[in-house]
């Protein structure tokens, strides 16, 4: 079941389809909190998150005719809202900076003491780890859906997200003694 | 056994089995430790899932249908060239036939024909010129998007009276024809005057 709805959707998407700006706005108003949401848990900034925001609404009343029903809508315009903000990870080639930092400086004695929450210790992750963890723990994407999207193999996706784990374990003061 | 590594856990959790999955299933049972991981594995992406959903600062909405309009309108440009190759070809095919029909032709509806063709690729050019900088894609000041968008609606509407030459009187049809396809290039000249001389200007 779709966890966003949109109201009525079986009147609303054939005048999306003939470019009804009304019924587009329908479409948008449904669906722009969790497009939003995605982006901008995934891409680093807000303003790249509006612009991931706005590039998949285009594309979605471009390609709405393409769009058969067979599945849910919300899984078909998050599908391009989640290539879209992978694509602009990819144009904007962040600095895994934080990650590399993590790998070769041990973890300083603050950090240790310092218990991060939630929101600021996924901020920290490198922009590849959340994105896999989002899509995976929160989106519900498979490894072998997030690696298509990525154009990687199973094996970073599953990699990624266990480090991210170890990482996020260990800033939420989490790890327990052997 | 030593106690699961994450990557371990958490392949507890995939709905798949892999290789070795029972035995790691088997051993978090009786592990005390590993039990406690695997639950604050799970509790951790609760927690996850539980966050509050970002909304947009901005309603950008507004600018978001002037894009699609614009892409909208600028598809149906393209595509009515395309048709125009179509209808020169047509008019074409009526000069070349029209002597053995017994309508001799005129030097002066060859030559129409031979400036209606060139017209039309000057217009497939400047589109392309136009295509190359994409500005679907752009973001435009307000200015310019006013200006680009009246160009456009007059597009639209030398489009539409293209189409009606069709129906048109075979004798005033290649002049009708002739008149818009020049009028359609001095607008899309227009065009890549506003896209593509202000981004040179601006340095895109």
């Amino acid at each position: 079941m779709d966890l966003y709805r949109l109201a009525d959707a079986d009147a609303v998407l054939p005048r999306v389809r003939a470019g009804d700006p009304a019924a587009q706005e329908e479409l948008y108003r449904a669906y722009e909190a969790p497009v939003y949401n995605l982006a901008r848990r995934i891409c680093r900034t807000a303003e790249d998150a509006e612009d991931v925001l706005q590039e998949t609404f285009l594309e979605v009343f471009r390609s709405i005719g393409r769009f058969r029903g067979d599945g849910s809508l919300w899984g078909w315009v998050r599908t391009i809202a989640s290539s879209k903000a992978l694509m602009r990870l990819r144009r904007n080639k962040y600095r895994e900076t934080d990650e590399l930092q993590d790998d070769v400086l041990p973890l300083r004695r603050e950090d240790t003491a310092l218990r991060m929450d939630l929101e600021a210790a996924l901020e920290r992750l490198s922009p590849t780890s959340r994105a896999v963890v989002w899509l995976h723990d929160v989106e519900g994407y498979t490894h072998e859906e997030i690696a298509a999207m990525m154009q990687k193999t199973v094996s970073f996706s599953k990699s990624q997200l266990a480090r991210a784990h170890t990482r996020l374990r260990r800033w939420l003061g989490e790890e327990v003694p052997a | 056994m030593t106690h699961l590594t994450m990557d371990q856990l958490l392949t507890l959790r995939e709905p798949g089995k892999e290789p070795g999955v029972q035995g790691w299933r088997d051993h978090a049972e009786v592990c005390e430790l590993c039990r406690a991981e695997l639950e604050r594995l799970d509790q951790r992406m609760a927690r996850l899932r539980a966050l509050p959903t970002l909304r947009p600062g901005r309603n950008r909405f507004a600018e978001l249908q002037v894009r699609t309009r614009r892409e909208r309108r600028w598809r149906q440009i393209r595509l009515f060239s395309l048709a125009g190759l179509g209808l020169a070809a047509a008019v074409a095919l009526a000069v070349v036939l029209a002597p053995r029909f017994g309508a001799p032709a005129a030097p002066a509806r060859l030559a129409e024909q031979q400036e209606l063709d060139s017209i039309i690729a000057s217009s497939r050019r400047l589109e392309g010129a136009i295509q190359d900088y994409n500005p679907e894609q752009r973001v435009i000041d307000g200015r310019t998007a006013v200006v680009a968008q009246s160009i456009e609606d007059k597009l639209a509407r030398v489009d539409h009276q293209l189409q009606l030459v069709d129906l048109m009187d075979q004798r005033v049809r290649q002049q009708e024809a002739l008149r818009l396809w020049r009028e359609r290039v001095g607008l899309l000249n227009a065009l890549v005057d506003v896209h593509v001389t202000r981004a040179r200007s601006v340095g895109f």
